[in-house]
């Protein structure tokens, strides 16, 4: 980042941190209000069954019990979060589809009342089969899991770019592989809670949320309310990744309870309900069939996929374009085949995670990669510097990439890891491994069709100019975009950052943002921030132009100080003059921004997905120890190099790269929703959910490559989620280096390594 | 997840403990940490009429060496007492070590020796070490008291010989005469995991030749075992690299370990040979740790 910025590529202290810090901060379980009643919800103790009958008789005479809802109390309006599949109910009607369905709910006078109530609630049920093994849903005879989706079949893609029978006939070589994914759960140390208010007419909800926006459409459409009479308010969120971005149980069935008994409900799920609502990533199956000339640039892919995503769609249409779609982005090639199916179980739902859809193709295509580079005698590096996407490109399926640092973003990982030295040098039972990793900027298209700005801002500065307060719907959820935003505001205002406030992420009183989502707001509603920091500035230089006696057109404003250009040594008057003497003379002194993205993509089905203003990119290196007889993986160190345009807080950025590496490495070697044969959940709390402690994570080196791109403001781009992409894969390729064992499928567990070294070792296995 | 309704007693001497217990029978529980049956309680696996809380018995809460009897443990001591007790690391820092490896620190704060040995859970990680030790263990009911080995404590998983009216006062390391121990716990990550196997080992050596060993393993079978084979067949022998190794393969086929989410029964019977191996190396070449 250039020096001539006074606010932005600097280290500022969080606006929020020393809240956090102390412990001051109040999430959405904290809140409090008189009067408050508590809601929860009742759940399907089976996969698959019909409901017979639900008698809440019993409950309802339980004292301290103020309100018994089922189906027959609620609207039966079926939402979800994308458009193409509504298919959820606020509750279950007919029938029960996953273990964890949603079956009634209770709002008592205290927590304990609430379960003593679900107790009695007599729910009578007929099991029927499940389907838990996705490939084997769209069996003839399978369970059908929704009567509207025959072979259980929720979304089918199937995209065909270029002319892959020709490349394939052409390729000098042609590989075929087979991985597999696992079910993994975001795991936010927060869990899901929310207040709901309804009166007069009105209904405001406290959600931890990473989309005020979306809450307040989906939930304004299923009551028949205007948006305008629904409030959606984020208190301090801690983390979503994904799994909170759509609304759920605890805002319908607590809007309900809250209008019934005319009373705030705090509706809240515990561990074991947020992995059973889910919303993590898809276990996806993965077949790649890539053809290559003899110096090993791809010439054509066929991605073939099936993926389980549990009982309701939730943001799974999208994840399924993504899986694809963000394939053709970090190699160029000009010929594409992608097949995908995302088929219905009865497992919880599966959404977007961190890296949305991205990162589990990542992992086969980059372990497939490596599998080619072995194949033909190539160096992994030298591979990927053959084909890495170059700056000012489209992809084969029409995504316009600016720019585009991965050539250099390889070399350098290459340089600060030692990879020419280590790789074919290391001992026996060490590795290293490669891998890149690409991701929006910004998803180009809102979640349902509209033609909304993709963000909107507004600041207003103090009577007196000594505070100046960004009103943004941009929605922190511990990433910082609260701090990022205000940089930005001030840097564009010529301000100081300590002296600004923030109202963000409540509809009522902040404009329009799509929220926290796809990597979005650095980019999106950063430039909705810098209009606005702009047009406080045209205005204060105005009037400074008045005071001063100078043309605006000489005047500037840096940290607060407006100045000549052109006359170094005339006096210099300050913001909080020129901000006083507008109030006196104009009246409140506002600044507006709105963001539009450009039409963005292609023509074809399912084109709009993964479309966005511009796209980072990045390339990991990683070193790991194997134990060569427990098959233990000791991750020892990772390089992360990252091509994310420029930097508005070099803190926070790498910040998000150490979160988004954590999740890669959780992801790569522990994590895993594991279901027992009747599809309860087995592991659905943090002792056996084997998330990374602070022990198991690699020594962590996140690098940066000097880049700038147009499309954003100032020149950024995404960090957030592209760090989580390449992870994976780089640790597969990583241990194969080590032992020589391809483990297909995540996570890549002790026991998996243990068992291909012995099937090597056995010879049973050839690798 | 909410805990059920139960009446609570907090006794203030081992006798009243005792009588409370003989007086509820099979409707009262021991409340020590709590961190086993608290959650038990809430997720419904448990729901006692009476909790017997030990919280006032402050006798049983030390670790003290007493002459020609050994290092005696109160069954009260919490999982950080073990690892901040200076006579354990001075003496079997494994043990201290065996407790500082257990769950998180919240949990060591305050589930206790006792809680972990009575619950009988197949993978804690204190019995193997302790058994190799050739601990010993207090019972005391109203009948009177009972000593005997800990590794006769455990009848299954979740089952001990406990009587119902009887607590688990005191465990007693006896000084060894045994040259070399430690414990060799896997689990699948650095902290808050469980023992995917717990190999515990207790050798003595005379010049060139293992003259005893013991060795006891966690979560390889429904209770902490002894690998007796094993033990048998080191006894005498001249030390070497293959006969570690052999101790090993002996010690895997007399285990009986179980699959479930942590990893699979031939995972677990590769991972007790290679361990056992490892970990009889480790006590000749470095003693006790």
């Amino acid at each position: 980042m250039s020096k001539d910025y006074a606010v932005i590529g600097k280290n500022v202290p969080k606006i929020d941190g020393r809240e956090k810090a102390t412990g001051a901060a109040k999430y959405a379980g904290d809140l409090k209000f008189p009067n408050m009643l508590f809601g929860k919800i009742l759940t399907s103790p089976h996969a698959h069954a019909k409901i017979l009958s639900i008698d809440t008789s019993e409950a309802e005479k339980l004292p301290g019990v103020k309100a018994v809802i089922t189906h027959k109390d609620v609207p039966a309006l079926k939402y979800g979060i994308s458009p193409a599949r509504w298919d959820e109910n606020i509750f279950c009607i007919d029938k029960v589809r996953f273990v964890g369905d949603k079956v009634a709910a209770v709002a008592c006078i205290d927590e304990e009342t609430c379960y003593k109530a679900l107790k009695l609630i007599k729910v009578e049920y007929e099991v029927l089969p499940a389907v838990l093994d996705a490939l084997h849903a769209m069996d003839e005879g399978a369970p059908q899991v929704h009567d509207e989706y025959p072979r259980n079949i929720n979304t089918e893609i199937h995209q065909n770019f270029g002319d892959l029978d020709k490349a394939m006939a052409e390729a000098h070589y042609i590989r075929k592989d087979y991985f597999v994914g696992q079910r993994t759960y975001q795991s936010p140390i927060e869990p899901h809670s929310a207040v709901s208010i309804w009166k007069d007419n009105k209904l405001t909800i406290y959600s931890s949320t990473q989309s005020p926006h979306y809450f307040q459409y989906y939930i304004a459409r299923e009551f028949g309310l205007k948006m305008g009479d629904v409030r959606i308010i984020k208190p301090f969120v801690g983390g979503g990744f994904g799994g909170k971005l759509e609304p759920t149980g605890l805002e319908f069935a607590g809007s309900v309870l809250a209008k019934l008994t005319g009373r705030p409900v705090r509706t809240f799920y515990d561990r074991h309900e947020m992995f059973a609502h889910n919303r993590g990533r898809h276990k996806v199956y993965m077949e790649l069939t890539t053809g290559v000339d003899k110096e090993g640039k791809i010439l054509g892919v066929h991605a073939n996929f099936v993926s389980d995503g549990g009982a309701y769609t939730s943001l799974g249409v999208a994840t399924s374009y993504y899986a694809g779609g963000l394939l053709t982005l970090t190699y160029e090639f000009e010929n594409y085949k992608f097949d995908m199916i995302r088929v219905y179980t009865n497992l919880p739902a599966c959404g977007a995670q961190r890296g949305h859809g991205a990162p589990q193709p990542k992992y086969a295509f980059e372990s497939h990669l490596d599998n080619i580079a072995k194949d033909l005698g190539i160096d992994p590096l030298e591979i990927r510097l053959r084909n890495a996407r170059q700056p000012n490109t489209v992809t084969i399926n029409d995504f316009g990439i600016n720019s585009c640092e991965l050539t250099a973003c390889l070399e350098k990982a290459a340089d600060i890891s030692g990879w020419r030295e280590k790789k074919g040098n290391l001992p026996k039972g060490r590795g290293i491994g490669i891998a890149t990793g690409s991701f929006v900027s910004g998803a180009g298209y809102p979640i349902y069709r509209n033609d909304l700005p993709q963000s909107a801002a507004m600041i207003k500065v103090h009577e007196d100019g000594t505070a100046a307060t960004l009103y943004t719907g941009a929605v922190d959820i511990g990433q910082g975009s609260d701090t990022a935003l205000c940089q930005m505001a001030a840097e564009a205002m010529g301000y100081r950052y300590e002296n600004m406030k923030i109202i963000a992420a409540d509809t009522e009183t902040t404009p329009h943002d799509f929220g926290a989502y796809s990597s979005r707001q650095t980019l999106m509603s950063g430039s909705a921030c810098k209009q606005a920091g702009e047009e406080i500035k045209k205005q204060i230089l105005d009037i400074a132009s008045t005071i001063m006696s100078l043309p605006p057109d000489d005047l500037d404003c840096r940290l607060g100080i407006i100045f000549s250009k052109s006359r170094p040594t005339a006096k210099t008057i300050t913001f909080e003059e020129a901000a006083r003497r507008f109030f006196v003379l104009r009246g409140p002194l506002l600044g507006r921004g709105v963001y539009h993205v450009p039409r963005l993509g292609g023509t074809f089905k399912g084109a709009a997905v993964a479309t966005s203003p511009a796209y980072s990119f990045c390339a990991q290196i990683s070193e790991v120890q194997i134990d060569e007889e427990t098959g233990e993986v000791d991750v020892c160190e990772v390089w992360d190099v990252h091509d994310c345009g420029q930097v508005i807080n070099p803190m926070q950025l790498h910040g998000q790269v150490h979160g988004a590496l954590y999740m890669g490495v959780g992801e790569a070697i522990w994590e895993e929703v594991l279901f027992d044969d009747q599809g309860k959940i087995q592991n659905p709390n943090l002792g056996g959910y084997m998330l990374p402690t602070a022990l198991d994570m690699p020594i962590v080196h996140s690098e940066l490559v000097e880049s700038y791109e147009p499309a954003g403001p100032w020149g950024v781009k995404e960090v957030g989620e592209g760090a989580t992409n390449p992870t994976m894969g780089c640790f597969n390729n990583a241990i194969y280096d080590a032992m020589g064992v391809r483990i297909d499928s995540l996570p890549l567990t002790y026991e998996k390594v243990w068992r291909a070294m012995k099937e090597k070792r056995e010879g049973k296995k050839e690798v | 997840m909410y805990l059920p309704d139960f009446d609570y007693y907090a006794p203030d001497s081992l006798a009243e403990t005792c009588e409370a217990l003989e007086r509820f029978g099979a409707k009262a529980k021991v409340l020590s940490g709590g961190t086993d049956i608290i959650i038990k309680m809430k997720s419904g696996l448990l729901s006692p009429e009476v909790l017997i809380s030990l919280k006032k018995l402050e006798d049983l809460k030390k670790i003290d060496y007493v002459s020609k009897k050994g290092v005696v443990i109160g069954a009260l001591s919490t999982h950080n007492d073990l690892v901040n007790s200076k006579i354990l690391n001075d003496r079997y820092l494994s043990v201290s070590e065996a407790a500082h490896n257990m769950a998180s620190n919240q949990i060591r704060n305050i589930g206790t020796v006792g809680g972990n040995l009575c619950n009988a859970v197949p993978s804690a990680d204190l019995p193997p070490i302790l058994i190799a030790l050739g601990a010993t263990i207090k019972l005391v009911g109203t009948k009177g008291e009972r000593v005997m080995l800990l590794e006769d404590l455990f009848t299954g998983p979740m089952k001990t010989v406990i009587a119902e009216n009887e607590i688990l006062t005191e465990i007693v390391i006896p000084d060894q005469s045994s040259t070399g121990s430690n414990y060799i716990k896997f689990g699948l990550r650095r902290s808050g995991a469980l023992a995917v196997v717990g190999i515990a080992v207790a050798v003595t050596v005379n010049g060139g030749t293992i003259t005893e060993a013991k060795i006891a393993i966690g979560a390889a079978a429904p209770t902490p075992i002894r690998a007796r084979e094993a033990e048998k067949f080191l006894q005498g022998k001249t030390i070497s690299d293959d006969l570690l190794a052999e101790a090993g393969v002996i010690a895997s086929g007399e285990s009986k370990p179980i699959s479930d989410i942590r990893g699979s029964a031939e995972y677990r019977r590769d991972l007790i040979r290679v361990l056992t191996r490892r970990a009889l190396y480790k006590a000749i070449n470095e003693g006790h740790v």
